[in-house]
């Protein structure tokens, strides 16, 4: 068991971070298959949206395509997450990843919304990529399709 | 040397009983009230919200936090949630009671203590106005809530404490406030 702690202390969780409005937010990185500058698949969904019941959004400025995991029997399926500011791989320490403190687990707009990171002192949201649903989104996609990766 | 007459100080000349040493000693314990240490006592901390007088059991209250520790803020949560704060390595939510318990909500976000809170296998922050003590009480002074207790604060209030005529103070059962507040109250 201290073993396993010790193993815990000192792993990494590689993560893609973005930020979502005003807040930082992240995807664990294995989830994310790619980034662009514009939507290219048929579906998309701005992550405001998918978290906040505010319907005051900015619109995306980036896109993570990610697997569609609503769609379990075709794992070829994938949509596009509207993001917004500069996206970084960044690994963060498995010991600074805090699950989300139970008495707000019920109270989530959202059950992507899975826990809580801090880095340089900000908050940083991580999301469950398999939670987040395309289609509760009424985001459109926002101008012609122009693959950039 | 000589010997005092047992009737000095005396006004009349009645003949005095006499006792048996024990019988004068119990005689005396009886004629004094005895206070019963053994009663027992509970713990509370007491603090206000909306200007309203509350208590939570102590033993519910790990922690009373400064005013100033940070919170921050996560989107997607109820109004009734501040955030969460970072303590010691954890991560723990900071809610307001004031929507549970049917106050207002205060317009201006409080810039009080905050309690943090263990209570029905959860731990939470709880922001409050004013702390105003940390004491013990004994239970007899504990009283039901009456009937004419609000219906907004009846579910979460175990007991009043009548502190003064004018006075009274709600105890506040944390299992209740945490319990509700799941189930999607505040």
């Amino acid at each position: 068991m201290p073993q396993q702690l010790d193993q815990h202390a000192q792993a990494q969780v590689a993560l893609v971070v973005f930020r979502v409005g005003p807040y930082r937010a992240a995807l664990d990185a294995c989830h994310v298959l790619a980034m662009t500058n514009h939507p290219t698949a048929s579906r998309t969904a701005n992550a405001q949206s998918l978290l906040d019941e505010d319907d005051d959004h900015a619109p995306p400025t980036r896109w993570l395509t990610l697997r569609d995991a609503q769609t379990a029997s075709d794992n070829q399926n994938t949509w596009q997450l509207g993001v917004s500011g500069d996206i970084t791989l960044q690994q963060l320490p498995a010991n600074r990843l805090y699950p989300l403190p139970k008495l707000l687990l019920s109270r989530r707009f959202s059950t992507a919304l899975c826990g809580l990171a801090f880095d340089q002192q900000q908050l940083v949201l991580l999301l469950d990529a398999r939670k987040l649903n395309p289609s509760l989104s009424q985001a459109p996609a926002l101008s012609q399709p122009t693959t950039n990766s | 040397m000589t010997a005092e007459d047992p009737r000095d100080g005396v006004a009349n000349d009645r003949p005095l009983a006499t006792l048996s040493l024990n019988d004068a000693l119990a005689a005396q314990s009886d004629s004094e009230t005895v206070v019963d240490v053994d009663e027992p006592t509970q713990q509370l901390v007491l603090f206000r919200l909306d200007d309203q007088r509350f208590a939570l059991p102590g033993s519910a209250v790990s922690e009373i936090l400064p005013s100033d520790q940070p919170v921050y803020y996560v989107p997607g949560l109820p109004a009734s949630t501040e955030g969460v704060l970072h303590l010691r390595g954890k991560i723990e939510s900071v809610i307001s009671l004031h929507q549970l318990l049917g106050l207002p909500t205060p317009e201006v976000t409080s810039k009080g203590m905050i309690l943090l809170v263990r209570a029905a296998g959860v731990t939470s922050g709880v922001r409050i106005e004013q702390l105003d003590d940390v004491c013990e009480v004994t239970q007899s002074m504990l009283q039901a809530p009456p009937e004419t207790l609000p219906g907004t604060l009846r579910p979460y209030v175990s007991a009043l404490w009548q502190i003064d005529e004018r006075q009274a103070l709600a105890l506040l059962d944390p299992e209740a406030l945490f319990d509700a507040y799941r189930q999607g109250l505040g």
